[in-house]
């Protein structure tokens, strides 16, 4: 699928090939109207047309990037991002600055913090309501714990079962921890004092790599499973409600966002791409491409919604997070 | 007809040459020039055979080597259709998917049933180089020449065109009953057989793998009946240097089925390297990553030397995009030394207007392969540089 833009590049490419700019008015007429050149017009016009319909099938539009300014620097392998629905902000994990940028609502940024250049390695956060972050840091395999009003830090090394626990993503709803254990490839619920409550087991199907990233959604969990590119969707007691099978549609599936009609978005790493699903795995668009200009991605990381409604695709190799409205 | 009737007969006399060939009535001429003895064996390839020369080759002009009606594999697949069909399934043996059926066999007459070029092992070993043609404890169908015996000569559905899963495949020949009493204190049914031998050979009995890992050589407590048995983290209790790479933003540390994800890559008794590797890297690398193996292979400009993943990419992690061993720049530097002496400046201090980021050689390139010379993103004629020197 071309988007409008590649589309009128396509279609300026062919004009430039019948090269009217360099004919005489009479000349250029004639020829416009040869049957070769009404043919060739004619493809142009299709190209448009079809480039216009295959953009208008996904009904999202580019809305704003989170990005940096000179003062605090490009963020370098930004790799998830937290949203804060009571204080309207954004915070951006710059996994390769070790620290957190906090962004406004409307995208403007506020802050760098880097807990006093103790960050090593972050990689996701959330805050619960005592207004603590948790940073799960790659670099200590530790989710840390931080009080921004005591300026102190806990790092925590999590076990389950005498097994060393490797902390990936994390999510917090109603006093309860979600956190990916890359070592299981399986999803851990913890109580707020890290109490290992239940383990959401990623099933042992063939061809099954464990999950490589979640979503809560109303007490339900939604994992995807990189490696057999399927999408489990637990409900409220760990039973598995749906298996969903992306098929061929992705190549590098990476990361998934659930919205109001659990429609399945899919970030796909390696295409720069969101496959969008129905619940019967049945693929209903495929929006965005591999690139570096303003809408596109490379290597990508994670995709959310906002609670605006808004989706935001973390671009890992741009350093920016893309943010798409209806 | 009427224009052919008013043909003068001298005329037709001079068309004859032309008509008789793609009648396959003057193929004997063929062989007033030919040596006739080359073209027939113990087997002869029925057109041959059938002094069909016409039907691969034109006698007077060709758009093909040697004169042929069409490209090698065209050819050949023209008849043989249902290969035609099934040489495209699974994994496919490197020649046939370039349809250089000529590597291994001869068109017209052989000495060895399949029309092979040279006796089995011979033609194998003619591009398998590196695989030692005998060992001090070699694999009695190996010794033989039979690699047919365990592998598919045009496509599988297995690694290393294996014709089953190894171990079904190993149960072929040698019996459970017998493999159970040469594993006494095996804890369970033996199984993965490849983990400890190598089906080629080896230097120690049993075809046990020539390299050992120290707890396998000395017993099996130091990993089994531990209470983290089973996972990864046995293995990181000596590894400190791989868990160190496990600390980083990207890492391998994946565990499929529950088990212990260091096994998908290692074997934790014995194997051919130091690094225990169950299989060639190009082999494991490929088991997740089809689709970037996919697009090296269907590029017409991939990178020339990336047969090794590691070479570039740092295996069990690393802090870079892409679990590159360093940033974009530095990677490409080890190799290509003179990088950013007399070409587009790159480096921290160089950024891409588009994203603000460092611009690196990855920034232009796409090393895994593109359409375009060099492994340029876009043509490098003018697509690619305005991408962001908008005022060009």
């Amino acid at each position: 699928m071309y988007p409008l833009s590649q589309g009128l590049l396509i279609a300026t490419q062919y004009a430039n090939r019948l090269k009217l700019h360099k004919m005489p008015g009479e000349y250029a007429m004639k020829n416009i109207f040869s049957p070769s050149s009404t043919r060739r017009l004619a493809v142009i016009l299709l190209l448009c047309l079809w480039s216009a319909i295959a953009e208008a099938k996904t009904p999202w539009h580019w809305q704003m990037s989170l990005r940096t300014d000179s003062v605090v620097g490009a963020a370098l392998m930004p790799t998830t991002l937290y949203v804060d629905a009571d204080k309207e902000r954004y915070y951006l994990i710059d996994s390769g600055n070790n620290r957190l940028l906090s962004f406004s609502r409307e995208g403007k940024l506020l802050h760098s913090f880097t807990a006093d250049n103790e960050l090593k390695i972050p990689f996701d956060m959330v805050r619960t309501e005592s207004n603590d972050l948790w940073v799960v840091e790659k670099g200590r395999n530790t989710l840390t714990q931080i009080n921004t009003q005591e300026k102190k830090t806990t790092p925590h090394t999590i076990e389950h079962n005498g097994r060393l626990v490797f902390p990936d993503r994390v999510e917090y709803t109603k006093n309860r921890f979600y956190i990916l254990d890359k070592a299981s490839g399986d999803i851990l619920v913890l109580d707020i004092n890290l109490t290992i409550l239940r383990r959401v087991a990623c099933p042992t199907e063939k061809g099954a790599g464990g999950f490589v990233d979640f979503k809560v959604v109303n007490d339900d969990i939604w994992a995807l499973d990189r490696r057999s590119k399927t999408v489990y969707h637990f409900n409220g007691d760990g039973v598995i409600a749906d298996r969903i099978h992306l098929g061929d549609e992705v190549l590098s599936p990476v990361s998934l966002a659930i919205d109001a009609n659990e429609v399945i978005y899919i970030l796909d790493r390696l295409a720069g791409t969101v496959a969008a699903f129905d619940r019967s795995g049945k693929n209903k668009y495929l929006f965005l491409e591999s690139g570096q200009a303003q809408g596109q991605l490379y290597f990508p990381n994670e995709i959310l919604f906002d609670p605006w409604g808004q989706l935001c695709i973390v671009d890992e190799g741009n350093g920016r997070v893309e943010i798409f409205s209806r | 007809m009427r224009n052919l009737m008013q043909l003068s007969p001298l005329a037709l006399i001079l068309l004859l040459p032309l008509i008789l060939p793609s009648l396959g009535y003057a193929e004997n001429v063929c062989f007033k020039c030919h040596k006739q003895q080359l073209f027939k064996n113990t087997f002869t390839h029925k057109p041959v055979a059938d002094d069909n020369c016409g039907s691969c080759h034109n006698p007077h002009v060709a758009r093909y080597k040697n004169l042929l009606q069409q490209n090698v594999a065209a050819l050949c697949f023209s008849c043989h259709e249902k290969a035609g069909r099934e040489f495209n399934q699974g994994i496919v043996h490197s020649p046939v998917k370039k349809g250089d059926c000529t590597a291994c066999h001869a068109p017209h007459a052989s000495n060895d049933r399949g029309l092979l070029n040279k006796r089995l092992a011979d033609s194998c070993f003619s591009c398998h180089t590196a695989t030692p043609k005998q060992f001090e404890h070699t694999h009695t169908p190996y010794a033989k020449g039979a690699c047919t015996a365990c592998h598919r000569p045009h496509q599988a559905d297995n690694g290393y065109l294996l014709i089953d899963n190894t171990d079904k495949l190993c149960l072929t020949c040698h019996q459970q009953a017998t493999l159970q009493r040469g594993h006494a204190n095996f804890p369970k049914q033996p199984a993965q057989c490849l983990s400890c031998h190598n089906p080629h050979g080896s230097k120690r009995k049993g075809l046990i793998r020539n390299e050992m890992h120290k707890p396998f050589a000395e017993g099996c407590k130091g990993c089994h009946g531990k209470e983290q048995e089973g996972a990864a983290t046995v293995c990181l209790e000596c590894h400190d240097d791989v868990k160190q790479q496990m600390y980083t933003t990207h890492s391998h540390f994946t565990a499929p089925g529950k088990g212990n994800g260091c096994l998908e890559c290692h074997s934790p008794h014995a194997g051919d390297t130091t690094n225990l590797l169950i299989s060639e890297q190009r082999i494991l690398c490929r088991k997740c990553h089809e689709e970037t193996f996919h697009r090296k292979e269907s590029s017409p400009y991939p990178h020339p030397d990336a047969a090794t993943c590691s070479n570039c990419h740092d295996i069990h992690g690393s802090n870079n995009a892409g679990m590159l061993k360093g940033d974009g720049n530095d990677v490409c530097a080890g190799c290509h030394k003179d990088q950013g002496q007399f070409t587009h400046p790159v480096g921290a201090k160089i950024r891409d207007p588009r994203t603000d980021q460092a611009v690196t050689c990855v920034s232009c390139h796409y090393p895994m392969g593109t359409e375009y010379k060099y492994q340029l993103k876009r043509n490098g004629q003018k697509e690619l540089c305005i991408l962001c020197h908008r005022a060009y």
